[in-house]
This record gives structure tokens, C-alpha cells and sequence, in this order.
């Protein structure tokens, strides 16, 4: 054969592995996270890996992992991986890995998700607890999310918390003059918050507090008409009812915070100056935001987690209830060849107290089970991690928001959206809520 | 007769020097094209066969490709709802709307301002000393070497009302404390267009700039000097010799430009999901952005598919437009 036979087909072979080697990349789910494609474990001699996936948070990630840690130091042939996307590419990744049967076995699970991927989880083993039982151990709130009907789908570990205290920076209070105790009304909280807004050259460099972010305004908004003696849903639940006098009381109210100069919807927002940065680099003496934040943020900013506290916000009438979702939990997926071990492991991890209670300590979030959040359970958490006094008092007060349609659009598109146009001027209150509720209703389908 | 005929068409086919040269060939393509087949054609096959479907990822359909059952086939209902314009309108149907004018403003604007920045420019830096000409194409080219996520996320510190660039230069000047929201602030606008748009124009051109400038740079070095030297014996200006010898000798080049700069445009994805993601109250929601919240935010990939239809007879039917508008019979 000639030479330039043999460079010919040596040229068509490098060819074809080049083009075959990126096919083989390209289009390749490359999560950021601690390496690899999720998929389920492997068996082989009793070994067994379990892959779990979970949204990116420092302080959730290691409450994770001290969870995986000690149940391998009891099962020492389960090995557990845990790989970490940030929130967006979590959400992303599981609409498309669920229903391509590429999922993990294990997920760390939103509670309000839960019904929406249904389909491609398996339901809680009645070995590992029935849902009659989960009704006993379980708060209602974060049981709620991933109850689906009649089954359960997940074991939640948090309740959590977007609204009913605030975060106070006690040393912006002190030089403001304001005593940090409390608010009898909104009268007087506005007014404190005023007191602690910094305005240079008429642009707000300090907002006094911050409520202006998707979770925030959300959860503000709902609360301040369940407060108000309304609901945002009617009585069977198939229609948000959000353009009614305590819808326009609710909205107005945190309207006259704006316009009260207390914050800038403009400046501090869910793109910019969300409240947990706004609040950790001092830019917010005040903000609404749960106890996981302070968990995230005290390693970075000790000498701010050292100045604060969480304080009760004023009830708009005497009804102290206010709206809270459900939470993260631990979920298995079809895909899973190992679901029992699975279950085992999100049993020892949510079901058993002591451990469960280790996880909410590491986590910042307070304890789905009752049991820890009652006692010496309880009162063992807030020695530990103070910034859950406030909450502990106020979470009998919580209300599952409920399973609504689409929960994301709800919050992040419709109250976020309109919500910001009132307050910016662009819409009037009454147009906003007619806006809303149109825009809710059309989730319904 | 006919054996001796198949016999000479086999081997030159499969046989001799012509038949290694085909198999050459063959064997080369072969995998570009399975490759193309499969991560371009196939995925573009589907988005125009979900668009015919309300599909969710969330639900499980039949077992032939999830589609059906809870995924019901609605036909042209997608495009049907895309035509209401009445005050009811879903909110998934008024953001299509939004985001249909976004994208055409987009465009519109983009590609006019960038040939009026890069043509003249072009024209400058052919003007200069020869040594000094690949300095200034490489500086304007550089930023088409970076990622558009840098860019965007450089704009935005630029951008940022507390501790940006241009709030800090305002604030140098002016002596006062000045937070403009460029791309939050809802309420600012310029001669009807959303300021925060015109922020993401403004990183766009910022990146794009060099790459259409090297392309005229390329177009007026291939004009023959002799055309434009016989222009300058019959007395005619240096704006005499641009505007009737050398711009219409760049009519292609602008044509090609122009086109591939629109298509580009209705493309952008990047800087706008990074720059505002679609904010401040969907003043920059684009349809690429609006396809991929739709589909991978709200799962809503039946309707998303429909939206990417519409985006592809758009930039189709543009092109068309613009290959009419603009062909020029000018020749050298």
C-alpha cells in the first residue's frame, strides 16, 4: 500500500475520534458541583453509593454533609455523594433530569415543588412512616409541601421562614436612637425605620428596611391580607382572590413604606442589594429574611451576626398569622436502584431528633419536627443558635401558604413585578391588584 | 456491454484513486454530518413538533416520547394565543407580547448603530500608517474575544447605582451622591426607549464592534486603489469617492454584515439574562429569554417551543427582506 494511502486513512481515523470525541462532550450536563452526572448508586458486595443533589448553600451544604458523614460512620459500606447547583441550575436540572430518568436517589427538595415532580418520586416507604404518623411528628406547615393528596412524597427537614420577624442591626438602632424591643403597630416601626434610613443628597445610601426582595414582598404581601382578616384564595382554593380591601390595605401599607423614603425599591431589589447582602455589608439596618440567612452570612460578617437580632414585625390588626412555605426536605426519585437505602438515610436524617435538630443548628432553619421545636429540644436551639428565639415564639403563628399552581410565577413574576410597579408609581395600587389577581388566576390554567 | 459498463461504474466509485478520494471523504463527513443530524437538526425537529403539544416536563405523557396523554396535542392553539391582544390575556401571552417588541427594538436598533459606528470606523483605520493599523484592529477586536457573561457582568458593575463606574464619575463631577438605577429603574426612559435597554445595546455594540469592523476592514482593503485614484483624476472629494465608489463596492460586505448582525441580535441571550434578566419590569425581556423562562423556569416547554417557531420565521422572513433590500449589482 502507498504512503499516501496510509496518510489518507491515518488522516480519516484522527478525523472521525476528534469529531467523535467532542460528540461525546458536547451537550454534556456539566454540573458545578462535586463532580459527575447524577445517576443512581452502585451496588456491588454491599457496597453502596448514593448521589444526592442539593441547592448551593454554604451552611446547608455542610448540615448536609455532617448528615451523610454520620450515617456512613454507622453504615459504613453506603458512601454518599453530594453534588451542589446554584438555586436557578437546581431547578433547571431536575425539570429535565426527572423526566429523563437521569435523576439522583436522593434530592434536597423545596416542599412547594414537591407535587410538581410527583410523578417521578417515589412516595415515603409506610416502613419508614405512614402519613398518619408524619401528621403527629411534623409541623403542618412543612409537611404540607410534599404531601400530594393522600401520599407522601418527601420528609421535610425545615420550616421555613420568610416573614414575621425582621433582622435588626442593634448598633445602627443604638446610634439612631432607637430602642430595639419591638412595635406595638406599624406607626411605630415605620417610624424607628425612618430613624435608622441614611439619605445623602436625597438618594437612600441606608435603607431602613428591607422588604422589596421576590421572598420578601411575597410573603409580606400575603401575610398583611391574611392579617387583615381576608384570604388570597377562595373558599375551594381555585382562584386567588388578591384585588379585595385587605388585598389594597395590605399593598398600600408597603407602599407607604417607599414612600415614607424608608427603602428604594430601585436600588435594593432581588437583582440588586437582595436583603441578605444588603443587610451583611450594612447597606439595610433591617430586613426581612429567614434565620438560614444569618447561618450563611456570620462566618463572613461576625462583627454585623455579633450586633443582631431578630424582632417580632407589628401585626396589622390582632391577628399575629402570617404566610410561610413549606421547606427543604429530603426527597428519593424512581431512578433510585438503592430507594430503601435511600429512605434509610432521609429517615436517620429528618425522623431522628437529635439528628434533625444537628441539621436545623448548622442550617439556621427551624426544626420541622414538633418534637424540636418544643422543650429542651428547643431550648438546647436557641442556646445554641440565639437568632431562633424570635422565631420559635412567632412559629405557632405560621400558615402553609398551600399548594398553589405555580408558585415561582406567583411569587417572582406576578407580586414581584406589580408589586415593585406600585411602589415605583408606574401602576396605582387598584391597577396593580387587578393585575395580580388577573395574572394569578391564569395560573390556575 | 452493460456488465463492462456497471463493472467501470463500481470502479469508479469504490475503486482506484477516485474511489479512496470518495471514501476520503466519506469517511470524513460522515461524522460531522451524524453529528449535525443529531445535536442540531433533531432538536430543531423537536422544538417544531412540542410546539404542537402543551407540554410540561412535569408531567409524564405516553411512553412515545412523553408526548400526549398529560401532554395533549392543541395543535395551533400556541399561535392562536400568541394573536390575542385583548385586555384578558394570560400573562405567559402579554410577556410574549412584551418580548416581541423588545427583540425587534433590539434589533432594530443594534444593527443600524453598529454599521454606523463600524463602517466610518472601518474607513479610519484603513486611513492610517500601515504599522500602526493592526494595533487599533486588535484593540477593537479584543472584546469579541471575551465572554459575553464577563461582559455582561462588567456592565453591571459599571452599571451598579451604589458602587459603579459611571454613578462614581457623575459623583466626581457633580459633587453629589448619585444612585441611578441604569438597569433597575423602571421609570427611566430616552426618546421612548427604556434606558436599561439602551444599557444592553450599549454592552452589546461594546462587544460586537470589532468583529463587523474587521470584516469592513477586510472589504476595503480588497477595493482596487486604481478605482478610487481614477475617481480622485476626475476631481472628485474624498467624501465624493466614499459615497459613490466605495460604499456601493461594500454593498455586499454591508448586505453580509447587516444580515448576520441582525440574526445575532434576535440571539442574544447572554447579557440580558445577566444584565437585567429581563427587569426591570420585563423592559428587556427578549424572546430568547422569554423561550428559555418558559421552558426551563416555569416548564412550560410546549409553549416555549411555539415562541422559538416564531422566533425562527422572524429572523427568516428578515434576512429574506434584507437579501432584497440591499442586494447590489455593483461589481469591480
Amino acid at each position: 500500500m502507498s504512503r499516501r494511502t496510509w496518510t489518507m486513512r491515518g488522516l480519516t481515523a484522527v478525523f472521525a475520534v476528534m469529531l467523535l470525541g467532542a460528540a461525546c462532550t458536547f451537550g454534556g450536563d456539566e454540573t458545578d458541583g462535586d463532580g459527575g452526572d447524577g445517576g443512581g448508586g452502585t451496588t456491588g458486595g454491599g457496597a453502596v453509593t448514593l448521589t444526592m443533589w442539593a441547592h448551593r448553600s454554604k451552611s446547608f451544604n455542610q448540615a448536609l454533609r455532617n448528615s451523610m458523614r454520620a450515617y456512613e460512620a454507622e453504615n459504613p459500606n453506603v458512601t454518599i455523594e453530594l453534588e451542589t447547583f446554584d438555586y436557578d441550575t437546581l431547578i433547571q436540572t431536575l425539570q429535565t433530569a426527572l423526566p429523563a430518568g437521569n435523576a439522583p436517589d436522593l434530592i434536597h427538595m423545596f416542599g412547594t415543588w414537591t407535587c410538581s415532580y410527583a410523578d417521578f418520586l417515589t412516595t415515603v416507604p409506610d416502613d419508614v412512616i405512614t402519613l398518619a404518623d408524619a401528621q403527629q411528628v411534623f409541623f403542618p406547615g412543612p409537611l404540607g409541601g410534599f404531601t400530594c393528596g393522600d401520599a407522601l412524597y418527601g420528609l421535610p427537614e425545615e420550616s421555613n421562614v420568610e416573614y414575621g420577624a425582621t433582622l435588626v442591626n442593634t448598633a445602627m438602632a443604638d446610634a439612631a436612637g432607637v430602642v430595639a424591643d419591638g412595635w406595638a403597630s406599624w406607626d411605630e416601626f415605620i417610624a424607628d425605620a425612618k430613624k435608622m434610613t441614611v439619605i445623602q443628597d436625597g438618594a437612600i445610601t441606608r435603607a431602613g428596611y428591607h422588604f422589596t426582595a421576590g421572598d420578601g414582598l411575597a410573603h409580606s404581601f400575603l401575610s398583611l391580607i391574611v392579617q387583615g382578616g381576608g384570604n388570597y384564595l377562595n373558599e375551594d382554593g381555585t382562584a386567588f382572590t388578591l384585588n379585595t380591601p385587605e388585598g389594597e390595605r395590605a399593598l398600600t401599607l408597603l407602599k407607604s413604606m417607599v414612600d415614607e423614603q424608608i427603602i428604594d425599591p430601585v436600588i435594593y431589589n432581588d437583582e440588586q442589594n437582595w436583603v441578605g447582602d444588603c443587610y451583611f455589608i450594612e447597606l439595610c439596618a433591617m430586613g426581612v429574611v429567614g434565620p438560614w440567612a444569618v447561618a450563611d452570612y456570620k462566618d463572613d460578617y461576625p462583627e454585623v451576626a455579633a450586633n443582631t437580632i431578630y424582632l417580632e414585625l407589628p401585626p396589622l390588626e390582632d391577628s399575629k398569622a402570617f404566610i410561610a412555605d413549606s421547606g427543604w426536605g429530603i426527597s428519593v426519585s424512581t431512578d433510585s436502584p438503592n430507594a430503601d437505602v435511600a429512605w434509610d438515610f432521609a429517615s436517620f436524617a429528618a425522623l431522628d431528633p437529635e439528628n434533625a435538630a444537628a441539621w436545623n443548628l448548622t442550617s439556621g432553619t427551624l426544626p420541622a419536627l414538633v418534637e424540636n421545636g418544643e422543650g429542651a429540644a428547643r431550648d438546647q436551639l436557641v442556646s445554641a443558635f440565639p437568632y431562633f428565639e424570635t422565631w420559635f415564639t412567632i412559629l405557632p403563628n405560621a400558615q402553609f401558604v398551600g399548594q398553589l399552581p405555580d408558585r415561582d410565577r406567583l411569587y417572582y413574576e406576578i407580586i414581584y413585578n406589580h408589586g415593585l410597579a406600585a411602589f415605583q408609581g408606574l401602576e396605582t395600587v387598584e391597577e396593580a391588584l387587578q393585575a395580580m389577581e388577573s395574572e394569578a388566576n391564569d395560573t390556575f390554567g | 456491454m452493460s456488465q463492462a459498463i456497471e463493472i467501470r461504474r463500481r470502479r469508479r466509485w469504490f475503486g482506484g484513486r477516485e474511489g479512496a478520494q470518495k471514501r476520503f471523504v466519506a469517511g470524513v463527513t460522515l461524522p460531522a454530518i451524524a453529528f449535525m443530524l443529531v445535536f442540531s437538526l433533531l432538536p430543531i425537529v423537536w422544538a417544531f413538533a412540542l410546539a404542537f403539544f402543551d407540554f410540561s416536563p412535569r408531567r409524564a405523557g405516553t411512553p412515545f416520547l412523553g408526548l400526549g396523554g398529560n401532554n395533549p396535542f392543541v395543535g395551533l392553539e400556541h399561535f392562536r394565543q400568541m394573536l390575542d391582544t385583548s385586555t384578558g390575556q394570560s400573562v405567559q401571552v402579554s410577556q410574549f407580547h412584551t418580548a416581541l417588541k423588545v427583540t425587534l427594538a433590539f434589533a432594530f436598533l443594534v444593527v443600524p448603530l453598529n454599521l454606523a459606528i463600524t463602517l466610518p470606523l472601518a474607513a479610519m483605520i484603513e486611513s492610517v500608517h500601515e504599522r500602526v493599523k493592526p494595533v487599533f484592529r486588535t484593540v477593537f477586536f479584543l472584546p469579541v474575544l471575551a465572554s459575553s457573561v464577563g461582559v455582561a457582568i462588567i456592565w453591571v458593575f459599571v452599571l451598579h447605582p451604589q458602587n459603579g463606574l459611571l454613578n462614581g464619575i457623575i459623583r466626581a463631577f457633580t459633587g453629589k451622591t448619585t444612585q441611578i438605577g441604569w438597569i433597575t429603574d423602571a421609570r427611566l426612559v430616552f426618546l421612548g426607549i427604556p434606558v436599561a435597554l439602551i444599557a444592553v445595546i450599549v454592552a452589546y455594540l461594546w462587544q460586537d464592534i470589532g468583529y463587523n469592523l474587521v470584516i469592513f476592514i477586510a472589504a476595503l482593503q480588497a477595493i482596487p486603489q486604481s478605482v478610487k485614484d481614477a475617481a480622485r483624476v476626475d476631481g472628485a472629494s474624498a467624501w465624493q469617492t466614499f459615497r459613490h465608489i466605495t460604499l456601493p463596492l461594500l454593498m455586499p460586505t454591508i448586505l453580509l454584515t447587516s444580515i448576520l448582525t441582525m440574526i445575532s441580535a434576535f440571539q442574544v441571550f447572554d447579557l440580558f439574562q445577566v444584565m437585567t434578566d429581563g427587569g426591570p419590569q420585563d423592559q428587556t425581556r427578549a424572546l430568547s429569554l422569554d423561550i428559555y423562562q418558559e421552558a426551563f423556569r416555569f416548564q412550560k416547554m410546549g409553549w416555549a417551543a411555539a415562541v422559538s417557531v416564531v422566533l425562527f420565521a422572524l429572523v427568516f422572513v428578515i434576512s429574506l427582506a434584507q437579501t432584497r433590500l440591499l442586494r447590489s449589482r455593483w461589481e469591480y
